[in-house]
């Protein structure tokens, strides 16, 4: 290739992108649509597509069967089943999983060993704390939806331009 | 004269103006968690000795602690950037063993997002060698672009980078409806994108100065060392798992395999620039062709498998991975062994720099697409 029209094109691909809108976003004013909470079906043995973010406990539904924890005993035995005052007939021993999130990883399969549909993960990805202990989830803590307040933004793909809103 | 090794201890050299003696990483901003020790002789390199090891982590060994599920995520975080494909050779083998036939459905969504991680992987490979060559703009442009691609997996698999998704009897969850629309959109801008790549980088004529008959591999030194991948192709050895050993639905899709026949940087630089196209290619017709139906055969957390052995080959982002697996009958493995490609790639690496200069040595180690992560296991 000749030197000067190699050179001339390369700057032409740059500077077609001087009036173009950027992609970066700026993250911790604004953030993109995450898809929905990331579900097990036990009955049908697949999931549904979802973010696996923190999990959601439905405490009402936890039998308190430990499946979680033991599915997660060798990846990165992150549940450990703690006892929590609550008469619920259907957990007679009354324990439920607590999860460190300074050692989980996200897999996801402690979701798709419950039984009970008791389990699920959101698209809550923000568990930055500055002490170890505050990432240790409780149940009643897990069992709390999460709110996210930060603005919205789409991430638009067009021909040949991508940016977010 | 030899460089000494490790075990000879300490040691005194004498060391001349002209002769150096260079060591390279594990801190070195590029080499990753990797060391090689260079000799050079003014500006040549006249000896390297690699020294890999530094992120052993003894994967082999784990897996034989864990059940063949629980394996997976730890599986996966030998080979980051490209997990579905090193999960993937794993999961085949465990369902040899365990006597599973897996959906059809299932297997194009396996062929989609280990596709998808290779574009991801070549495109992060590409910011590095952008750099690495001094070209800022190709360091940014890549990896705003992988993020593209990242929100596609995270789609189906639920995660950024590590989602575990393939597991031994199907994947576990079905794409979403609006996967297919966001595809075909990502897919029609990269592709202009690819020919503003070509433009700024790839026939860019300093581009070509410096890549252009920089450590070039032979055939017959290629085919005698044993290296996979793009390092083979670019010596011009038409190898690839897809082709020569169709796993999934891989001889239901035409695509091409990128050869070259110059064996020099320049050569593995185009060969992953042509992958990326062919793998987008392959997805479009994943999408089109996919059936309905089932995604995956339910199998205990607790599944057994027949006593036997069982040993896959895929093609990865970095050439052929192969995993063997031994079992006793028993819910764990008797004993895994992983045939990474980057381990085999490694061995290239004091062929290509011996005789080359000191500068060429970033474009050289990095065009093998080293990771070491996935090398060391």
């Amino acid at each position: 290739m000749n030197i000067v029209s190699g050179t001339f094109k390369a700057l032409y691909a740059a500077l077609r992108q001087l009036p173009r809108r950027r992609m970066t976003m700026r993250y911790p004013d604004v953030q993109t649509e995450m898809a929905g909470y990331y579900t097990y079906d036990p009955k049908l043995g697949i999931a549904k597509p979802g973010y696996k973010g923190r999990h959601i406990l439905w405490l009402d539904k936890c039998t308190g069967c430990q499946l979680c924890s033991i599915a997660c005993e060798n990846i990165s035995q992150a549940i450990e089943m703690v006892k929590v005052n609550r008469n619920q007939p259907n957990n007679k021993k009354s324990i439920f999983p607590q999860v460190d999130y300074a050692k989980c990883v996200f897999c996801g399969l402690c979701v798709d060993a419950c039984p009970f549909y008791a389990l699920g993960m959101t698209e809550d990805f923000n568990l930055v704390s500055t002490s170890k202990s505050n990432l240790v989830y409780s149940p009643e803590k897990l069992a709390i939806p999460p709110k996210i307040t930060r603005k919205k933004v789409e991430f638009k793909i067009e021909k040949e331009l991508a940016y977010h809103e | 004269m030899s460089l000494p090794t490790q075990s000879s201890g300490l040691f005194t050299e004498q060391v001349s103006e002209d002769k150096l003696v260079v060591s390279i990483g594990p801190q070195h901003p590029g080499a990753g968690h990797f060391r090689f020790t260079i000799r050079v002789e003014g500006d040549t390199i006249t000896e390297c000795i690699p020294d890999p090891g530094y992120v052993h982590r003894g994967g082999e060994k784990q897996t034989e602690y864990r059940t063949y599920i629980q394996s997976i995520p730890m599986i996966e975080r030998s080979s980051l950037l490209d997990v579905t494909n090193i999960t993937l050779p794993y999961c085949m083998a465990a369902e040899e063993l365990m006597g599973i036939q897996v959906p059809p459905r299932a297997q194009y969504l396996r062929m989609i997002m280990s596709e998808n991680q290779r574009i991801i992987s070549h495109l992060y490979w590409l910011g590095i060698q952008g750099i690495f060559l001094g070209h800022s703009t190709m360091f940014m442009w890549p990896l705003g672009d992988r993020d593209i691609f990242i929100d596609l997996g995270q789609m189906i698999g639920g995660a950024r980078i590590t989602y575990s998704y393939c597991v031994p009897g199907g994947v576990r969850n079905d794409m979403p409806p609006n996967f297919k629309d966001r595809a075909m959109k990502v897919f029609e801008y990269f592709e202009s994108r690819l020919k503003d790549y070509e433009r700024i980088f790839f026939r860019s004529p300093l581009f070509e100065k410096r890549t252009r008959g920089v450590g070039v591999l032979s055939r017959s030194d290629a085919i005698s060392l044993g290296v996979a991948g793009q390092v083979l192709r670019a010596s011009g050895v038409k190898s690839d798992t897809r082709i020569d050993e169709p796993y999934c639905f891989y001889k239901d899709i035409s695509f091409e395999v990128p050869v070259y026949d110059d064996g020099d940087t320049w050569a593995r630089c185009m060969v992953h620039l042509e992958e990326m196209r062919q793998s987008m290619s392959i997805i479009r017709q994943c999408l089109e062709k996919m059936p309905q139906g089932q995604i995956k055969v339910k199998l205990s957390p607790q599944q057994r498998a027949q006593a036997g052995e069982a040993y896959c080959r895929t093609e990865a982002a970095r050439g052929a991975m192969a995993f063997h697996i031994i079992s006793d009958g028993s819910t764990k493995p008797y004993r895994t062994k992983w045939s990474v490609p980057s381990f085999r790639n490694l061995i290239a690496l004091p062929k290509l720099l011996v005789g080359s200069h000191v500068a060429d040595m970033p474009a050289i180690y990095w065009s093998l697409d080293y990771w070491p992560v996935e090398a060391d296991r």
